[in-house]
């Protein structure tokens, strides 16, 4: 797209992305793979590569005109001290990249860290070190940082020294003219994420009083963060940064940063009044739009022969009613990864074996898992959903046929019990359960399902670990950690009376019934319908 | 800087005064009776009669309590060369005892030019101090412990602060304990045998009131005698300031910039973006700086969140909103959705997505900080099933469905019906 705000990147490919500018026009010239082997110097500091002037700073981000004039003025001319800047607003604003390029346009030194990769306090606080100190990281030094670092206090005292040795050099550079200015800025980026951190009060205290911890008047602070000030709780509060707004982007802003970069803006422009003002009212984040988008631009030009001409009234108007039906269809979806090779791939498979009109692409599982799995996450859901009372009824020895026979006649009071109990399954969601439920469960199921099942399982030639046998313990067991680990159940703390582990299977229903229709395993009989 | 634009050399000057504390407070020290005459008056007394003191700093944060230390301790310094040594912790980063008899040990090599072993034990660490203390008292050399964030070297067992304070009862001796804390009952927090060991000085430092604000203003922004700037720039821009202080409509602002703070720090912060303003061209701050600066300062974090929300967010906020006045006891995404599909059901609302959009969106909503869990227990739990809250009020909601461009009539239907 054409803003390429990635956020979560790490400062050397963010620096890299960023020499290309925005439009991508200009040439990647300068590429930062200079000669590996060669000593950093304080102009690795700075953006290397052609600088662009104002204008194109604010003409390469549309909408943010006023939040880059602000920016700009706050950091002032070359050498004004200023106090801490905290930038904010919410995700896919522009605000990592607005402040990488301003450093760009204003070419002076500056340290980027972002806490999505330095995610402790040790790395981050290595992770500034190595940068002040243009140590960097490779094989004869066996990857070790500049300075072991794992206490704030010591990280304070080799930061101030760094600094003051960084500032010195840049004001003996001062002296033959160079460029850059003494000031050196530090950018702290998704500072949001060092509230989840261990011991978060202290990082975030000590991380806002830096600038008085340190008494260097030339080091400029910038705390990026996707929330405002007011989240950022600590016992006794610090000295708060200057805040800096960046709102979301409005319609107008949008349309405009869609349009930037278009092969044929004329056929853009007629796709984006389309679909723009009905995912506005969903989402504004650009990010989330551009994922949607290009599917749908993509089906909008299918009954184009040529995709250069400029469409007129009636052709707009053909290729409107012929994108009528997509754009409601995804607007009800979100982020897809389509798997559409593989699926196609094993849909061809498996209809050589099955008997025709039974597979219904829509309802395949787009996961591989093993027949046993898939029981266990049956056997799973059923435990979380069905009310442990109730399993003696439901697998006894006839299979469990009979809880047709609970209705009763209905009485007001009944309704009533009915809906609180509904709203408490809302509130409560699945329920957990013993792991020797789980077991009594998946035994009664197996043992059902493994006749309806067995004439296919032999003609796939899968002879999984469930059949009466049931395979042995361990297996299970293996197979429920994997399940567990792979987020299907969850591992809940021990019940306090009974001091075993309590699961949860937090599965949609959804998802367990096209796994159980790939078994051609009866679900609905064995669910409890309150 | 030698040719440069005056107005350039004038943004700097006040930049490098909004960014050093010290040089804001200093005009506090003039004043007779201050904190800074009382404090003066403490750790001198400490250096010339040669006795033992302790002595604790409270105050809000940001309001000068360190910079008035600082600028004490410069004096005495000039006053009383070689005879004072300083050494400064911060709760922040030492709080822990053992890590501060070892940063207090690196600090006094550091000065004294002694070798500083890393590797010392806690126990070797306190032997040194006391010795130092000893070897300082018999030199008359005073040493002035500063500690910082006073409220956090009281967590645990107060280890450091006995021994401190303990070494202080002996007559060889010769240091002042300065505690520096915003928690103005940070004496309280002190275990019984190290309160029975503190003199209980107190100074208590008040935010400035609005008096002083008009002082400080023209203290920090009136522009000195430099060699850079040309004498008539200097007057002119001092005597278009002083017009502009005087006026009517610029108190109007500084009350309304108190009226929810009136700290020093909200003041310098508002200072700074005014400077920063300043048009370089005219070379002088205009009554335009100081408003426009105004509402950068006094920000609505909520309000403005709500601002960027977009239409289905703010109607699973309405959603929230009306659960809330329904007085259920719990609150998460499935009974929001039950409201919002009943909404739906009732209005016939074009704004009715899918269930994965809608988890989207009030996953968004988690992030905004417009809403929130209301505990962290069952972190397994996915997120449909935890309770969650509301973290807005019904009239900022109110509010920011007012100021919202494009919201739909419907909600402010459903707001009005039930609120």
């Amino acid at each position: 797209m054409a803003k390429d705000e990635s956020p979560q990147v790490s400062r050397r490919t963010t620096r890299a992305s960023l020499n290309s500018t925005p439009n991508s026009k200009a040439p990647q010239e300068h590429s930062k793979a200079t000669n590996p082997s060669r000593p950093l110097t304080i102009k690795d500091l700075v953006f290397r590569g052609k600088s662009i002037n104002l204008d194109e700073l604010i003409n390469s981000f549309p909408g943010r005109r006023a939040q880059i004039l602000e920016l700009v003025q706050f950091l002032g001319p070359l050498n004004s001290p200023m106090i801490p800047l905290f930038v904010y607003g919410g995700a896919s604003t522009g605000k990592t990249s607005t402040v990488l390029y301003m450093f760009r346009h204003l070419k002076r030194p500056f340290i980027y860290c972002s806490c999505v990769s330095c995610y402790s306090p040790s790395i981050l606080f290595e992770s500034i070190l190595n940068q002040i100190l243009l140590h960097r990281k490779n094989e004869s030094g066996g990857y070790l940082s500049a300075k072991r670092c794992e206490r704030p206090s010591d990280f304070v005292n080799s930061l101030g020294e760094a600094l003051t040795a960084l500032i010195d050099s840049l004001k003996g550079n001062m002296r033959k003219s160079s460029p850059y200015g003494r000031m050196v800025y530090l950018v702290f980026d998704h500072l949001e994420l060092v509230r989840q951190w261990d011991k978060s009060d202290s990082i975030i205290s000590l991380l806002f009083n830096l600038y008085t911890l340190l008494k260097i008047p030339e080091v400029g602070l910038i705390f990026i963060s996707r929330v405002s000030l007011d989240t950022f709780q600590s016992d006794t509060g610090f000295v708060e940064p200057f805040p800096v707004y960046f709102p979301d982007y409005t319609e107008d802003d949008l349309h405009q940063i869609f349009m930037s970069n278009q092969a044929n803006p004329k056929l853009y422009s007629s796709f984006l009044d389309l679909v723009l003002r009905p995912f506005y009212r969903i989402t504004r984040r650009v990010d989330e739009l551009s994922t949607a988008f290009s599917p749908l631009f993509k089906k909008y030009c299918e009954p184009l022969g040529d995709l250069v001409a400029v469409p007129n009234e009636d052709m707009k108007r053909k290729l409107f009613s012929h994108l009528q039906p997509f754009i409601s269809l995804s607007l009800n979806e979100t982020f897809t990864i389509s798997s559409q090779p593989l699926l196609k791939d094993r849909n061809l498979r498996k209809s050589v074996f099955k008997k025709p009109g039974v597979c219904e692409t829509l309802d395949e599982i787009d996961f591989h898992m093993s027949t046993s799995a898939k029981y266990l996450l049956i056997s799973a859901f059923l435990a979380s959903r069905n009310p442990a009372t109730l399993d003696a009824s439901l697998f006894d020895s006839t299979g469990g046929t009979d809880n047709r026979k609970k209705k009763r006649k209905v009485s007001e009071k009944s309704i009533d019990q009915k809906e609180a109990k509904e709203q408490e399954i809302l509130m409560k969601g699945p329920g957990t359960f013993p792991l020797e439920r789980l077991l009594a469960i998946h035994q009664c199921i197996t043992s059902v399902g493994e006749y309806s099942l067995d004439d296919e399982e032999l003609q796939n030639g899968e002879l999984g670990a469930d059949g009466s046998d049931s395979g042995s313990m361990s297996d299970i067991l293996l197979q429920l950690s994997s399940l567990c680990s792979a987020n299907f159940i969850t591992k809940g703390g021990s019940c306090p009376l009974e001091g075993s582990t309590r699961y949860r299977s937090i599965v949609s229903e959804d998802v367990v019934l096209k796994v159980a229709r790939s078994l051609k395993f009866p679900l609905s009989k064995y669910l409890y319908r309150r | 800087m030698g040719g440069a634009n005056p107005a350039e050399v004038a943004q700097f000057i006040i930049r490098s005064r909004i960014a050093d504390p010290c040089f804001v407070h200093s005009l506090f020290s003039q004043l007779p009776d201050s904190n800074y005459s009382k404090l003066k008056y403490i750790i001198s007394s400490s250096v010339t009669e040669a006795c033992n003191n302790s002595v604790l700093l409270l105050g809000s944060r940001g309001c000068g309590k360190t910079a008035v230390l600082e600028l004490v301790l410069e004096d005495l310094h000039k006053e009383h060369p070689d005879m004072i040594s300083v050494v400064k912790l911060n709760g922040l980063l030492h709080s822990d005892n053992n890590c501060a008899l070892k940063e207090i040990a690196r600090q006094v090599c550091m000065e004294h030019q002694l070798q500083f072993s890393k590797m010392a034990s806690f126990d070797e660490n306190s032997k040194f101090l006391l010795s130092i203390l000893r070897e300082c008292g018999l030199a008359h050399k005073t040493i002035v412990f500063v500690l910082e964030e006073f409220d956090l070297f009281t967590e645990g067992k107060q280890r450091l602060l006995y021994s401190l304070l303990d070494a202080m009862q002996s007559v060889l001796s010769q240091a002042v304990v300065v505690g520096v804390s915003c928690r103005l009952d940070a004496d309280q927090l002190l275990e019984k045998r190290v309160r029975s060991r503190f003199s209980h000085r107190k100074l208590l430092f008040l935010t400035s009131p609005g008096e002083d604000f008009q002082r400080l203003a023209e203290h920090i922004l009136l522009l000195p005698m430099d060699s850079r700037l040309p004498n008539d720039f200097r007057a002119s821009f001092n005597e278009k300031l002083l017009n502009i202080l005087a006026d009517e409509e610029f108190k109007g602002v500084v009350d309304q910039l108190c009226y929810s703070e009136s700290s020093v720090s909200q003041l310098l912060r508002f200072l700074f973006c005014a400077v920063c303003h300043m048009d370089l061209s005219s070379g002088s701050l205009s009554i335009q700086n100081f408003k426009s600066a105004l509402p950068s300062i006094q920000r609505q974090p909520k309000q403005e969140a709500l601002k960027d929300c977009s239409v289905l967010q703010l109607y699973l906020l309405v959603c929230m909103r009306r659960l809330e006045v329904k007085e259920l006891e719990l609150c998460n995404f499935n009974s929001i959705m039950k409201e919002y599909k009943s909404i739906h059901d009732s209005f016939k609302t074009s704004d009715y997505y899918a269930r994965n959009v809608c988890l989207r969106a009030f996953e968004h909503l988690l992030q905004r900080g417009l809403v929130s869990f209301q505990d962290n227990r069952g972190q397994g739990q996915s997120a449909e099933f935890r309770p969650v809250k509301l973290l807005i009020s019904w009239h900022e909601l109110q509010q920011g469905l007012q100021s919202f461009r494009s919201c739909p009539p419907l909600l402010h239907k459903l707001m009005d019906r039930e609120g």
